[in-house]
């Protein structure tokens, strides 16, 4: 059973605007290491924040662990969301805090309101933490503020944050477009380790298509809100890459 | 030769134009600029501002203070009865500005319209409330609270609380406008409530501009105090009032001195602390 299964989404963001995705339908299983490939403004952000409604679609249905996520309440959705981890393009931490408590924050979906508010987490929490930050080489920067930070060791820290809340899942929005092209590759080949070791399946927002090829084994092409290729990553080709492009890529 | 195919600034045709404000702009803003005028010649006419006297006011204020303010009665303002009026003054400016930034932060958050926990309910009723808040002037205020209290800085204290929600309030919320998003999404996406997305996205990202805008606020708050005492809520303004209107002139020069020169303490304080704070990055 995939683990999250889209079918017929479709999303506009006003109701005179355009229609970003137009009938999206795709399945996640457990293992994929899955690409989202595309030129800008093809929708490819967007498909990643409908998964766990950061952005509301207008139509649609979107099964994630057996949910049906358009239809959940409140309580139910931040339920869904506490097991979905997301790293983002920017890497949205929290500068002002420290490393780990951006880490920390990973466990918000899981403690109580006034043990979030005077920052009372578990010692289960802080041992899991450290153990995460060992495992994305940070354990020197624990207690550095996160603007202290360069990009790659920034984007490491959103790994972990990811990675605490146990997730089921993970979105990556473009996770290495900030980076150089070196860390990129390492940030990326650590997202593949880490998906491994944790054993989940990845949903991965990306632009380069050569670290796409590289890392991932299935993809979705989109080109206009519209699916232009969905299979193996082993079936695409140069043909196909200049179709959903329209240009020559490689 | 090089410069065959790069075109010098003599050679560009005169013929092409470009207008800062195009036409239909360019009217309106013409005709904004005119009645702006428009209205300043009506209003000083509306007014019939004499201009003489105005000319005049000069001299008329040079005889005014030698004749009947100086010499300020300096000991009237050193009288332990007054000193502490003035502790109570700085009492209620701390107590008010306090409470009504213990009431501004939840409004504040409230009324971000970005952060807003409902857009349709909470977000307006906040806004609502700041806005009242803000529309009535702390003099006002104070006698509304006197009328309903009674005499004494308990009637003080509420006003300048009222006028603090209103002050800090609107900052407060324009500060969490201009929040970056991102980290609040991120939080959002790690199945935090609202509650926990203001305590992790938003607060650490406004905690310093918060802290500034609260010394300020607490500044300006001083500066109310020392008013409101006019209307019987406590602190020096009742003796400025008491002396105003026994003609004891002399007295308020000395108690307007002591305000000028608390108002110039506070304020360097204030700024010396925002300071620190701004530092603080």
């Amino acid at each position: 059973m995939p683990i999250l299964s889209v079918s017929d989404l479709k999303v506009r963001y006003s109701t005179s605007g355009p229609e970003i995705l137009k009938g999206i339908s795709f399945d996640v299983e457990p293992d994929d290491f899955f690409a989202i490939i595309g030129p800008s403004g093809a929708g490819k952000s967007t498909l990643i924040r409908c998964i766990n409604r950061l952005v509301k679609p207008t139509s649609g249905k979107i099964m994630l662990y057996g949910d049906d996520v358009l239809r959940l309440g409140a309580r139910e959705l931040r339920r869904v969301r506490r097991s979905t981890g997301m790293i983002f393009q920017e890497f949205n931490l929290v500068n002002r805090m420290s490393v780990m408590d951006n880490v920390l924050s990973g466990r918000l979906g899981h403690v109580g309101n006034l043990r979030a508010l005077f920052r009372q987490f578990s010692r289960q929490d802080i041992a899991r933490a450290l153990s995460v930050l060992d495992r994305v080489g940070l354990s020197d920067h624990v207690d550095k503020r996160a603007d202290e930070l360069s990009g790659g060791q920034r984007q490491r820290v959103g790994i972990a944050r990811a990675l605490m809340q146990d997730p089921k899942l993970l979105l990556l929005d473009e996770p290495t477009s900030s980076l150089d092209p070196k860390i990129s590759r390492e940030v990326m080949a650590l997202i593949v380790e880490i998906a491994k070791e944790y054993r989940v399946p990845v949903l991965c927002n990306i632009h380069d298509v050569k670290l796409a090829m590289e890392f991932c084994n299935k993809m979705i092409g989109l080109q206009d809100g519209v699916k232009m290729f969905d299979g193996p990553t082993s079936a695409m080709n140069e043909g196909k890459l200049n179709d959903i492009y329209a240009m020559e890529v490689l | 030769m090089a410069s065959q195919d790069t075109l010098s600034v003599s050679e560009v045709t005169p013929e092409r134009t470009w207008r800062r404000f195009k036409f239909p702009g360019s009217l309106y803003r013409y005709l904004g600029l005119l009645a702006a005028v428009a209205f300043l010649s009506l209003s000083v006419n509306y007014l019939n501002i004499p201009l003489d006297r105005f000319l005049g006011m000069f001299g008329r204020v040079g005889d005014l203070i030698t004749d009947r303010y100086y010499p300020p009665d300096i000991e009237y303002v050193t009288d332990p009865d007054y000193i502490a009026s003035v502790i109570e003054t700085i009492q209620m400016a701390y107590l008010g500005a306090l409470f009504g930034m213990l009431a501004a932060v939840p409004l504040g958050w409230f009324g971000a319209y970005n952060v807003s926990p409902s857009r349709r309910f909470i977000y307006p009723i906040a806004r609502l409330l700041t806005m009242s808040a803000r529309a009535v002037h702390e003099t006002i205020w104070a006698i509304l609270f006197v009328t309903i209290l009674g005499f004494g800085m308990m009637a003080g204290v509420f006003a300048l609380t009222m006028f603090c929600i209103g002050f800090a309030g609107k900052l407060f919320a324009e500060e969490i406008e201009a929040i970056d998003m991102g980290p609040v999404e991120a939080i959002r996406a790690t199945g935090a409530n609202e509650f926990k997305v203001m305590v992790y996205g938003i607060f650490p990202q406004v905690r310093v501009a918060f802290t500034g805008i609260g010394i300020y606020t607490w500044d300006v708050a001083f500066r109310a105090a020392t008013v409101v005492g006019f209307f019987g809520a406590g602190g020096m303004g009742w003796y400025l009032k008491r002396n105003v209107l026994q003609i004891e002139t002399q007295r308020v020069a000395a108690i307007l001195l002591s305000i000028v020169v608390l108002v110039l303490i506070s304020e360097a304080i204030s700024a010396f602390a925002r300071a620190k704070v701004a530092k603080a990055k």
